[in-house]
């Protein structure tokens, strides 16, 4: 017999309210359909309509906490590339190491959220522990931890200074030495690959076909990445080259425990870039225009429309900007983040896997979706309701029962 | 294929193109580059599909945005091609100009299935309608939010009531 298993609008596993309707048999997923519309912002709209394009930069740090870096600077480039701004040498440098210094907070963050799925906790306390470095670093060169207001049209606000280029460098060595603690306890552990191993696979055709981008796609074995295909800021001085999970294990599956292997590669990589950044980071201005007043008015003054993508840490951030001379606003504002277009490979991934396996699996893509709450089960057409705790239960009953 | 000879082909099958480079990087100098195609409504899928023939890999679809022209909803399909390839990656627009007065476009999920989001999104946004698009559902806006009120358009069907919610907005 078929039933339906509404998951969300709000729930842990979705960071984000989102509304997930799954047709199962027995504990076997046959359909999945995702219903988005459950919390829209209108954040285009405001950018559009209320804010001046300074303001907006603001606003869209605000798209999302965790990516507070990514929106911003895809929307700077877009809107310099329409206006022609050109920004300074050193704050492309800075513009680097702040894109990957949220990286690793992001995949650290991520891989917590992941260990919780699985009901590994002491592992999510050790990983947000090992975070802490970073965020420690990045309240030291910011001022804040999220919501960092570090980029600006045409360079950054805030210089990185001599002071803290040791205490950088100490948490860089900090996360060598954890690194390998980590990849040791996620890839070897006998329980969390039982977990993820073949579960929630996505073919390699299907991932392009569904337009996945980031370590969903990569894990995946394509290899696409905006910071080695199309560099920006000064990321072609770094050569950045893209990772599949083959570099490590040699071989390509496509599912959660290659999504974990990309993730963990990428802060080693993102570590080495710090490092050279640190090291070639040429002296001089931060800011090519400081006077925000007169910047305003250039902008409002310039026509011409761009498209600017990042390398976000879930995959690739898109922001279409079209500038009119003399309108106050941004005239067209087209936000894409990369979840908008990694649930549609939720499909693939979850059909015929276990309820069980719901939220390692939707959280395996780290979706930038916000909060807890409840799920109803419609069976027999009298309504049950699961709590968050529900769900989270079944999955580390399956856990515990792997284990015996 | 370059960015070079894509708007190579598409000239030569009688489209209007033009390229826009943008340089980046500090010590290593490299260009992005974009290529702008403009399409006539009925030739979308034309389009789509002989860029599909003309990539080595499956074009990767990224958003479509719009923009509101006074007498025209301004349509922009965005794909990127050559990826994989260090430094050879580029943006490919195709841009539609559709009249207010009939704003229909054919839906292109049958050859690009990733477009199913974007489309649903410009539809309850810019009020454009996609014919033969199999989900017509709200994506963003709640199930009852008023039809014929298009909130990124700049004319009559923009929503007036969320306005009077800021106190001292300008309009």
């Amino acid at each position: 017999m078929k039933y339906e298993v509404p998951i969300g609008p709000i729930h842990p596993a979705l960071k984000e309210p989102i509304m997930l309707k799954f047709t199962l048999e027995g504990e076997r997923i046959v359909d999945v359909d995702v219903i988005a519309s459950q919390n829209h912002r209108g954040i285009e709209w405001i950018g559009m309509n209320r804010n001046n394009p300074v303001q907006s930069i603001y606003l869209s740090e605000r798209i999302c906490g965790i990516c507070n870096f990514c929106h911003p600077a895809c929307l700077v480039m877009a809107v310099e590339e329409a206006a022609g701004i050109e920004s300074p040498e050193r704050a492309e440098y800075i513009r680097v190491i702040q894109g990957e210094l949220e990286r690793i907070h992001s995949h650290l963050l991520w891989a917590g959220v992941a260990a919780h799925e699985l009901g590994f906790d002491s592992l999510l306390h050790y990983v947000w522990m090992v975070r802490e470095k970073v965020m420690d670093i990045l309240e030291l060169i910011n001022g804040n931890r999220v919501t960092k207001a570090i980029i600006m049209y045409g360079g950054v606000r805030r210089d990185i200074k001599d002071e803290h280029i040791p205490k950088i460098k100490r948490m860089l060595d900090y996360y060598k030495q954890a690194f390998g603690k980590l990849a040791k306890l996620f890839l070897e552990d006998k329980t969390i690959k039982m977990r993820t191993r073949e579960i929630g696979i996505l073919p390699y055709e299907e991932a392009i076909k569904l337009a996945t981008v980031g370590p969903t796609v990569r894990a995946s074995g394509v290899k696409k990445d905006v910071r080695q295909d199309m560099p920006y800021f000064a990321y072609p001085d770094f050569e950045v080259k893209a990772i599949t999970p083959d570099m490590l294990t040699g071989e390509t599956i496509g599912d959660t425990y290659d999504r974990i292997i990309v993730r963990l590669l990428e802060v080693k990589q993102s570590i080495e870039i710090i490092e050279q950044a640190l090291d070639e980071m040429p002296p001089g201005d931060i800011l090519a225009e400081p006077k925000i007043i007169k910047l305003i008015n250039q902008i409002k003054k310039a026509e011409g429309e761009a498209v600017a993508r990042y390398e976000a840490p879930r995959g690739e951030d898109i922001h279409y900007v079209k500038l009119k001379s003399g309108f106050e606003y941004l005239y067209a504002w087209k936000v894409r983040a990369p979840t908008y277009i990694n649930i549609l490979s939720w499909r693939p991934m979850l059909l015929d896997m276990q309820i069980a396996d719901i939220p390692i699996v939707a959280a395996s893509i780290d979706p930038c979706l916000s909060c807890t709450n409840r799920v109803v089960i419609v069976r027999n057409n009298k309504e049950e309701i699961l709590t968050a705790d529900d769900l989270h239960r079944l999955s580390v009953k399956k856990t515990r029962r792997l284990l015996r | 294929m370059s960015a070079e000879e894509i708007m190579q082909k598409f000239q030569e099958a009688g489209y209007e193109v033009w390229v826009k480079e943008r340089e980046a990087g500090v010590k290593n100098k490299v260009k992005r580059k974009s290529v702008w195609i403009k399409v006539d409504r009925e030739k979308i899928r034309d389009a789509v599909e002989y860029l599909t023939e003309l990539a080595e890999e499956y074009p990767h679809f990224s958003i479509i945005s719009a923009s509101d022209e006074g007498d025209e909803v301004e349509l922009n399909y965005h794909f990127t091609l050559g990826y994989g390839k260090l430094l050879e990656e580029f943006v490919v627009t195709f841009k539609v100009a559709l009249p207010k007065s009939d704003l229909k476009i054919k839906s292109i999920t049958n050859l690009i299935p990733a477009a199913i989001f974007s489309e649903r999104e410009m539809r309850e946004m810019m009020g454009v309608e996609f014919e033969e698009l199999p989900d017509k559902r709200h994506l963003f806006l709640t199930k009852d939010f008023p039809d014929g009120v298009y909130p990124w358009r700049r004319d009559e069907t923009a929503p007036k009531e969320t306005n009077k919610l800021y106190e001292g907005w300008k309009k």
